[in-house]
């Protein structure tokens, strides 16, 4: 019986894995390898964070599911690919060492007939001194992380009602951070309790980002045909901050963060600093920290992994200046070119370059966004390569792969800006395709009737809705499979 | 006095939107047909681009 080993339960590797087994079901061992117990609806961290969910509410254990589904589950971390497996046993394998409570430490080697590798990123807090929950700034990229957060903005409410005036930072910290998208959230769902709270007028919030403009997200921005015009999400985001009375500071790389303090370079070189009292910037990302050997013991991690540690697929890597990027360059299939039966999906999988811009200061500094792989292209790649692995386990090797390059794919991203079932409101933005193909779609490189955006309540109640949803579908319940991804 | 960022003068001359614009975000059934129209808008590219 074949064996699929996917490394990583997040969003991609778990829609990976069940997928699989509803494909293939006792045809094939499907194995996932999560170092965490349990799974996270992570687009729902920021309400967390502003205390208006509980951890549970966005998470539950992944084992019971794993068990009901008939998947394998080892509660461990992966260390290391043998893609050629050792010199008695071509077959691949993997190391890895477990995290679960019961077993900390122990090591197994697992083989593998295809390999997902779902890792998702390394939270590179390191990359920023000072930067991170363990030392003088918050995140909201994990659920616990996101709890912290929460009880530190009470901290700073409480403060605020007594009388006191705060400063409240949000944004990336680091030049080449991804996800804006969560910052922005985070913004305004802080802003919007604040003003819940009755304390708005005596809180100075600012967002800090490393975006060139408001409203770039990491895709280069975006153009909605409004009204008879055609807009743009600067100008659109732009509004947002003037009625809301949040300041922003962009094109930031920050460099330092010091209680109290943020030192951050801007994209003319210039060199600032920022006084807070609360803080969440971002952690930038990385790929997990993990090597591959070649049969022969070689080290050759290199030739598997890109320098920011991510897995190479099937895209172009080949550096060439921002006026050549093409949707061609992005990749299709996922499948690792050197080894047929590895792929990489979600973020685990090395973007062939930025969707926005590439920018330095005169410093060297590389300040701007990466490109954001998360939520809906995240499951969407997880469940193509599943599909492809089932159509090979059942006819062979020369089973077409199937394809899902983000240049053929749209994106929907709910922003939430505030909580509440009649005070809440959300950006509702829907995009076609992700990476812009301005052969297609001369100017803005993207399809204007699928490409929109809109502010209110009724994105909030979009986004209840696939908070429910999603976490519906990744328990596997009834008809869980209708749900697209 | 601080002086203002293009960043900040941009924002502050945004357009803000008008007491009716505000009223319509949060109207209960003008947003009842704004989240049809979405989700309509969502499962379109769902099932166009994704399948």
């Amino acid at each position: 019986m074949a064996r699929v080993v996917i490394l990583g339960a997040g969003i991609s590797g778990h829609t990976a894995a069940l997928h699989l087994q509803r494909q293939l079901k006792s045809k094939a061992e499907i194995i996932v390898v999560s170092p965490n117990s349990n799974w996270n609806w992570i687009p729902s961290n920021i309400w967390v964070g502003v205390g208006k969910m509980t951890k549970d509410q966005v998470t539950f254990p992944l084992a019971p599911i794993y068990k009901r589904k008939h998947i394998g589950f080892r509660q461990a971390k992966a260390v290391a690919i043998h893609p050629e497996g050792s010199p008695d046993n071509p077959q691949g394998f993997v190391d890895i060492v477990y995290t679960d409570p019961t077993r900390v430490g122990e090591e197994e080697q697992l083989t593998y007939d295809y390999l997902i590798v779902a890792t998702g990123p390394k939270l590179n807090f390191a990359a920023t001194p000072g930067l991170g929950p363990d030392a003088n700034s918050w995140s909201v990229c994990t659920a616990g992380h996101a709890e912290q957060s929460a009880a530190a903005l009470e901290t700073i409410i409480e403060a605020l009602k007594a009388g006191e005036r705060k400063t409240l930072v949000i944004g990336v910290g680091h030049g080449t951070c991804t996800c804006e998208g969560a910052a922005f959230e985070y913004t305004f769902n802080v802003e919007h309790e604040l003003r819940e709270r009755g304390v708005r007028e005596r809180a100075d919030v600012v967002y800090l980002s490393n975006e060139y403009d408001l409203g770039d997200l990491g895709v280069g921005g975006m153009i909605f045909a409004q009204n008879g015009f055609e807009t743009s999400s600067k100008l659109w985001t732009e509004s947002l901050f003037r009625e809301r009375g949040v300041r922003a500071i962009l094109r930031a790389h920050v460099e330092k963060v010091d209680p109290g303090v943020i030192h951050y370079e801007e994209l003319d070189g210039s060199r600032h600093t920022l006084d807070f009292d609360f803080a969440m910037l971002l952690p930038p990302f990385r790929g997990v920290d993990m090597k591959a050997y070649a049969s022969n013991g070689e080290d050759i991690t290199e030739d598997l992994f890109a320098p920011n540690g991510f897995l190479r697929v099937d895209a172009d890597y080949e550096t060439k200046p921002f006026e050549q990027w093409a949707p061609e360059d992005w990749p299709k299939t996922y499948q690792c070119p050197r080894y047929a039966n590895i792929f990489g999906v979600g973020i685990a999988f090395a973007p062939p370059h930025a969707i926005s811009e590439p920018r330095k200061s005169p410093n060297g500094t590389v300040i701007s966004p990466a490109p954001p792989r998360t939520g809906m292209p995240s499951g969407v790649i997880g469940r193509t390569v599943a599909l492809s692995i089932a159509d090979r386990i059942r006819r062979g090797d020369q089973a077409t792969l199937r394809t899902a390059s983000m240049a053929a794919m749209g994106a929907a991203c709910i922003a939430s800006a505030g909580t509440g079932l009649r005070k809440g409101s959300a950006a509702a933005i829907t995009m076609y395709p992700i990476i812009p193909d301005r052969r297609r779609f001369p100017g803005s490189g993207r399809d204007l009737t699928q490409t929109s955006g809109d502010i209110g309540l009724s994105g909030h109640w979009t986004k209840l809705l696939l908070h429910y949803l999603f976490i519906y579908k990744a328990k596997a319940r009834f008809g869980w499979f209708v749900i697209p991804e | 006095m601080e002086q203002m960022s293009d960043v900040d003068r941009s924002i502050a001359e945004a357009p803000l939107p008008t007491v009716k614009t505000l009223r319509r975000r949060k109207s209960l059934g003008y947003q009842a047909t704004r989240f049809i129209a979405f989700n309509f808008r969502m499962m379109k590219m769902v099932t166009r681009a994704h399948h």
